[in-house]
């Protein structure tokens, strides 16, 4: 059963401190909190239980509350290069539209990702790419480049993914394929973006990116159902929570802590990553609940293990 | 400009299209361009890329962006001014300011100057200002110095749009160039002599088009 709900409030500063009350009397988290002048947004976890207490109070501050779909996960926006051709057009609006619906984006281009025959990633590309929860693939609007780098790009992740592409899913579902020499599984599939040298803001271009938001979102949402199947010995909303408790972020950090469905991202020196793994969480340490280990990019990685395999923490 | 792509399916032509029209917008070329063509073979990954370039700007003088004023040359279109002043002080060299001694510098900059040179007689009076001291033949020579010519960066420019345009796997290139434009063949794979014969069936096709217009 879901734990949290993850919603994102944006309304006025006027006594906005009593809903971070509210939501903090309810054992929620404050994830993210933004205040420009005279307005303010936070991305608010709560039970899901307490959903329509939360609903009263924004109403009564004259707020608005909306649903992230994508909330909780960290995901790779991955295009073939860097290069002119693919950013930062759609690339960026893609990762932009991931964003406002809850998620955390980082971007990688392939260093030789480009082409048909000549595409591949690299082992170290992969493994940067699997440390997120899902992998969004921008490609360009050949079919037949678009199968053949979709086989040998993205079939041997053991993340989810999503291919953002061309050719529309009827053209690709009517082609001469069969759906195994395709090389993509047409339910990770979104078309009708491809290459572009324009902001996509009309809104049949909207339209798409909202479908792309909705595909990623069931690819997400078979993860959360295995994770809900074996739960983990304990959220990493209520870890974040701690670490920020015992390690309070540095000044000028930004997003020291990124939440995964199955862990955190930790951007911490050296010298705190003993003080990390010594938080207790419950009864128990992190260092008994979570494996460690650095990111090849960014920061530590903290996977939190099983509750069957720890026992409760409480 | 009409572009016309064709060889891929519905969606690549009509995308393509968009994306020719919008690069050659972008990188300000559009009006230069009569007709550009691009045949896709996403199979065999070749790309044929053909422009036939139209209308270029003619060359601007200095009498087109400057008016005389006596022994003065007012500036009346101050986007030209530093290549302006750059083609006059290269030319008739670099007037001294006022209050530095002629005696000092004078014989450094004779050995500086090229033959063409003939002391320092032109010089910036103020920002849209340009005094000289000329003989009146000299003057109308002056007025007929060509300050830019828009064909010089067109080609740099048009190539640069071919190469954002196409693909950018297809990194083995053959050009055919013609009396009117250039057509560029595009692979990641060696380009077989098949291929290169349509580019230049392409080229030729092209140029017949042109002619016609």
């Amino acid at each position: 059963m879901k734990m949290y709900e993850i919603m994102m409030f944006t309304g006025g500063v006027y006594k906005f401190n009593e809903l971070k009350e509210v939501v903090e009397d309810i054992g929620g988290f404050v994830l993210q909190e933004m205040v420009m002048q005279s307005e303010t947004m936070m991305h608010l976890a709560f039970p899901v239980e307490e959903e329509p207490r939360i609903r009263a109070k924004a109403k009564e501050l004259g707020g608005k509350l909306k649903e992230l779909p994508l909330a909780g996960a960290e995901i790779m926006v991955v295009v073939p290069s860097l290069g002119k051709h693919h950013a930062v057009d759609p690339m960026c609006d893609v990762a932009e539209f991931l964003r406002r619906n809850g998620a955390i984006t980082n971007m990688i281009g392939l260093a030789r990702g480009v082409g048909k025959r000549i595409a591949q990633m690299t082992a170290r590309e992969k493994a940067i790419i699997e440390e997120c929860d899902a992998a969004v693939f921008v490609f360009g609007n050949f079919k037949e480049c678009l199968t053949e780098k979709a086989a040998r790009l993205c079939s041997g992740l053991e993340v989810p993914y999503l291919i953002v592409g061309g050719p529309p899913e009827s053209d690709l579902a009517e082609s001469d394929l069969a759906e195994s020499d395709l090389g993509l599984d047409l339910e990770n599939y979104v078309g009708g973006v491809g290459r572009r040298a324009e902001r996509m803001r009309r809104k049949s271009e909207i339209e798409l990116l909202e479908k792309m938001v909705e595909a990623l979102k069931e690819v997400l949402d078979e993860k959360k159902r295995e994770l809900e199947e074996d739960p983990l010995a304990a959220s990493p909303l209520f870890v974040k929570e701690m670490i920020e408790m015992n390690l309070p972020p540095k000044a000028g950090e930004e997003l020291p802590i990124v939440i995964h469905l199955d862990g955190l991202r930790v951007k911490v020196g050296q010298e705190d990553e003993e003080r990390v793994l010594e938080i207790e969480i419950g009864k128990r340490r992190l260092s008994e609940i979570c494996e460690m280990k650095e990111s090849l990019y960014s920061g530590h990685l903290l996977k939190v293990l099983p509750e069957a395999v720890t026992g409760s923490v409480f | 400009m009409e572009v016309k792509v064709e060889g891929g399916d519905e969606f690549a032509n009509a995308s393509y299209e968009k994306l020719c029209n919008l690069i050659c917008r972008d990188i300000g070329v559009k009006g230069n361009i009569d007709r550009l063509q691009m045949f896709c073979n996403a199979a065999e990954h070749i790309f044929i890329l053909s422009v036939k370039i139209g209308r270029v700007g003619s060359p601007v003088k200095v009498r087109d962006v400057t008016q005389r004023e006596g022994k003065k040359l007012r500036i009346t279109n101050e986007k030209y001014a530093p290549e302006l002043l750059a083609l006059l002080w290269d030319k008739y060299g670099k007037g001294k300011e006022e209050g530095v001694e002629e005696g000092v510098e004078e014989g450094v900059e004779e050995e500086e100057g090229d033959g063409e040179r003939g002391g320092e007689r032109v010089r910036q009076i103020s920002r849209l200002e340009v005094g000289f001291e000329l003989k009146e033949e000299e003057v109308a020579e002056l007025m007929e110095l060509v300050v830019s010519d828009p064909r010089d960066d067109l080609t740099f420019k048009i190539l640069d749009g071919i190469d954002r345009i196409l693909p950018e796997g297809a990194r083995v290139r053959h050009p055919v160039s013609t009396a009117h434009g250039v057509t560029i063949l595009a692979s990641e794979n060696p380009i077989k002599e098949e291929w290169r014969a349509t580019a230049e069936k392409i080229a030729q096709e092209m140029e017949g088009v042109n002619e016609n217009v």
